[in-house]
Parts: structure tokens; sequence; C-alpha cells
């Protein structure tokens, strides 16, 4: 297949999985930003594996309501949970996340080993999404997610960025830093269940840490870092989808291989401007 | 004096935990008030008593209102309890102090920008301000945070620990610029630190601060020998030194 003719057939074939990588990619890594900026990074991972217990929780025989309900409704419990605890002191955020992190793997391995519905491999793949199988459902959902979810950050940017920037200062002048801190976790668990029901956990979490690192490498100013980071996302879901239809690989790992490279040109630019 | 801040029979502390019990006292408009204590002591209890960020277990808080608005804190935190790893610019960090005013759906306008210049130039670092605040040293970064203080156009100045890891002439540096704001602007100002000197020449009157040990006076009905001695659990001395005074803490050469 020619270039051009590649680029045919996933405008003409895969539009949703096209659009749809880019607006998971650009959404994520927007996020990510906060995400990366106020070092809980493991969040990413941690909101995945939950969003994806959510999924499971759905196979089981009295579970009636869709997917992706069930995957939104358990990480936006957790994350009501989580938000409470990593603002907290006596346990540390690290530890919070990883005892999450490994009861959700748990937990999904063993209602799937109980679920009489299908074959676990088929839940499996069910849950690790699939970029080429974007339902025109899911696309939407995740295009009103995103629609949503740029607005509130672009109404509430001043106060998201002060509370992540000093929380107790801005406490001291009447912001509520626990409202605003549990609006952002809840607004990045509905993107992550949402995004990882669509493309999977290993594109999502990717997303939410490469393009940030990138963008904050290469650039030096807050709003540029949104933006650099935002148009990463845009971009590398269309250049490693291109690929991977040109050499025939698997489309999450070689979006995520594009990011990747564009991580470590980040860095080379950097490390050569500091010399 | 009109008493700004009151205390009255006020027990502080944090769930079933008690930090600060039966505490009296007053801050009034104008004043240099200072707190010292140890590390621990409830310094940072009181202060967010004031600030109205906790609530007293027991007891009254008064907080006045002036023209019949609350009192607007200009408050300057740890440092060590920003963020720095995005590269916020020092314009961006002082506005910040502005979005109260500014309010929730609103974005910056001239005359915000305008009160930033004034609250940079004030504490005199203009010419820092595109650069990153993170980059800078820490005598630069509490100007920053002074003057983000500052935009808010407070009644009341609080400094919590504001020369903490600092060398000496930052140090003063920052003192005889708090002391500026408050003999030329009029600023109430309330100075936290568990640094004993930089409260004994500057501020006029203080509480000392210790669970069972709450004293609020002039300065030098405070820092005694006695008192200190008792607070800190070894000899103290207080000298003075060129008309200032100087705590000097036991050890190998206090015994």
């Amino acid at each position: 297949m020619g270039n051009s003719e590649i680029i045919f057939t996933i405008i003409a074939e895969f539009p949703y999985a096209l659009y749809g990588s880019i607006l998971v990619g650009a959404l994520c890594a927007f996020l990510g930003v906060y995400i990366v900026a106020k070092r809980v990074v493991f969040l990413g991972a941690v909101l995945t594996q939950v969003s994806v217990l959510g999924l499971a929780i759905t196979f089981l025989p009295f579970m009636i309501v869709s997917h992706t309900v069930g995957s939104l409704a358990v990480t936006i419990v957790s994350v009501i949970f989580l938000s409470r605890l990593l603002t907290g002191k006596k346990i540390p955020k690290d530890a919070v996340l990883g005892f999450i992190f490994v009861f959700a793997i748990a937990a999904r391995i063993l209602i799937l080993q109980k679920t009489p519905k299908v074959e676990v491999s088929e839940i499996e793949n069910l849950l690790r999404g699939d970029i080429l199988f974007v339902t025109p459902e899911l696309f939407y959902t995740m295009l009103g997610v995103f629609v949503a979810a740029i607005a509130v950050h672009g109404l509430f940017f001043k106060e998201f960025t002060y509370i992540s920037f000093d929380a107790e200062t801005a406490s001291t002048q009447g912001f509520n830093a626990n409202f605003w801190e549990t609006l952002f976790y809840v607004i990045a668990a509905v993107v992550i269940a949402v995004a990882t029901h669509m493309v999977g956990d290993i594109f999502v979490f990717g997303f939410l840490v490469i393009p940030p690192i990138a963008a904050m490498l290469l650039v030096k100013r807050v709003k540029v870092i949104f933006l650099v980071s935002f148009l990463i996302g845009v971009f590398a879901p269309i250049v490693g989808l291109f690929l991977a239809f040109k050499f025939d690989f698997p489309a999450s790992p070689t979006i995520i291989a594009v990011a990747s490279v564009v991580l470590i040109l980040a860095w080379v630019l950097n490390t050569l401007r500091r010399k | 004096m009109t008493p700004l801040i009151e205390f009255h029979h006020a027990t502080l502390g944090y769930g079933p935990k008690v930090v600060l019990q039966d505490v009296n006292f007053a801050i009034n408009a104008g004043e240099y008030f200072g707190m010292v204590g140890p590390n621990g002591a409830g310094k940072t209890t009181l202060l967010r008593a004031i600030l109205g960020t906790l609530k007293p277990l027991s007891g009254k808080v008064n907080i006045r209102n002036i023209a019949d608005e609350p009192i607007r804190f200009g408050y300057v935190p740890q440092r060590d309890t920003i963020d720095y790893i995005m590269p916020y610019t020092v314009q961006e960090v002082v506005m910040m102090g502005r979005y109260r005013q500014i309010g929730i759906f609103h974005q910056p306008q001239p005359q915000d920008r305008e009160i930033v210049l004034e609250s940079l130039r004030h504490v005199d670092i203009e010419n820092l301000r595109d650069r990153p605040f993170k980059d800078l040293s820490g005598g630069q970064k509490q100007r920053v945070l002074i003057a983000r203080a500052l935009a808010t156009k407070p009644a009341v100045l609080i400094l919590d620990e504001p020369t903490n890891g600092m060398d000496l002439s930052s140090r003063i540096a920052i003192l005889e610029l708090i002391h500026k704001l408050h003999e030329e602007d009029k600023l109430t100002v309330i100075l936290v630190t568990h640094l004993l000197d930089d409260v004994a020449n500057y501020v006029k009157r203080m509480a000392m601060v210790e669970w069972n040990f709450f004293q609020v006076g002039e300065v030098d009905e405070v820092l005694t020998e006695k008192n200190l001695s008792s607070l800190y659990q070894m000899p103290v001395q207080v000298a003075h030194v060129n008309g200032n005074k100087i705590i000097l803490a036991g050890g190998r050469s206090g015994k």
C-alpha cells in the first residue's frame, strides 16, 4: 500500500479509530500536565486499573448496567475516596495508590474467573480496549467527555492551576481546595474510565505521562506546556496509526512508541540547550 | 488601639487532638505582632485560626470587619509548601494574589496587571517579572510571595517562617522589607517564626507559643531569660549588642 492509500484507508475505514485516538491522546496529554505537576503520575495507572475493574464488574451475572456506566461509576467512587486520602498526611500518597492498584488488579482477576457469561480471553480483550474497533457510541461518548472536560478546564484554569501550585494560600483566600481537587480528580476519572474502555489502559496511561514530560522539557511557560502537550497528544496518534498500518504493527504500542520518540527528542534538545 | 483579631478562651486543635487551650489575646490594627515558639508548638494552628481555615474547638476567634467587609489577609506561606515543578513566571505567581478579586469565570483585567506590577515594584523585584519563579534564590522567592500577598490589597499581612533557610544577608533584607511595609504602608503585620532573633529586634508585641505556656506581651516582657530557659529547657541568655538583642542558647559555652 502506498502512503496516500494508507491515509485514505484510515480515514475511510477507521474514522472512529483515528478521531477517537486523537480525542483521547489530546485530552489525556492535557490532563496529564496536572497529574505530572501534582506528582501523582501513578494515579493515572491506578485509575486505568480501577476503570478496568469497573468494566469487569459489569460482567457479573446480577449486573444490568452497561460497561461504560459500570466503569464510570466504580472509577468516580474510587476517585472521591482517593482524593480524600491523597490530601491527607497519615498515609503516603504512593502507598495509597499502590494498594488501590494491586487491589483493582486482584479483584478483576477474581471476578473474571467466576463470571459465567463469556470466555475470559474475550473479556480481557474488551477490557484492554482496541483502537481499531472503536464503536460510534463510544466515540460520541468520548467526544462529549472531551468537550465537557476542556470546557471546565478552560473556565476554571486559574483555579485549577492555583490549587495545584499552592493550595494552602489559595485556601486562605477563600478557595475551597478540597472542592477543586475533587473536581479535578472526578474529571480525570471520567476521562480515564471512558478512554480506557475505548483505547485500552496502556494508551491512556502512556498519554497521561509521556506528552506532559516532553512538553515540560521543550518549553518554559505554563500555558505553552499545556498547549504543546495537547498538540503531541494530537500528533502522535495520527503518525502512530499511519506507521501501524504501513508496517503492520499493533496500533496502540506504535502510537506510544511515536510519543516516546518525541519524548526522547525533547530530552536530547533540552540537554543540548543546557550545554 | 482597636482589636482586629480577638481570641476569647479559644481551644484550638484537630478533631480530638487539642493543640492550644484557653487562648486569650488580641492583635490591634496597625500592630507588628510576632509569634514565636519551638517547632510543633502550635504557631501554625494559631495562624489557621486567624485565617479562618481552622474553627476553634471551643471559645471564639473574632475577626473584625473593616467597612462592613471581612478583613482581607495577605498570606505568605512557608516556601516548602509550594510546588516548584511548573515554571510559573514571577508575574503569574503574583497574579494569583488577584484571583479572588478577579472572581470565578473572569480573567485578569488591565487594572489587575497594574496592581501586580505595583506589588513587584514595592518589593523591588519588577526586573524579575518574566523569570521563572522556581529558578529564583530563596530571598527572591520570598519577595515574590510577599508581592503576591500585597497584590490581594490586604489589611493584615501574615508571614509564616519567612526567613527559614536563608543566608544572613537575605534574612536581614527580608526582615527590613517587612519592617518597611509595616512602617510606611501602616500594614498590620503578623510574623510567625521559630527564630527568636527575627522578632527580638523588629516586633513590638508578641506571643510565645507552647503547650501549657502561652504568654502575650511586649517583647521585653516576654523574651526574658527566665521564660526562654523554661520554654526551651536549657540555659538561654538575652544579650544586648549595639542596641540589638541577641539570644544565646546554652550548650558548650552556655553550660
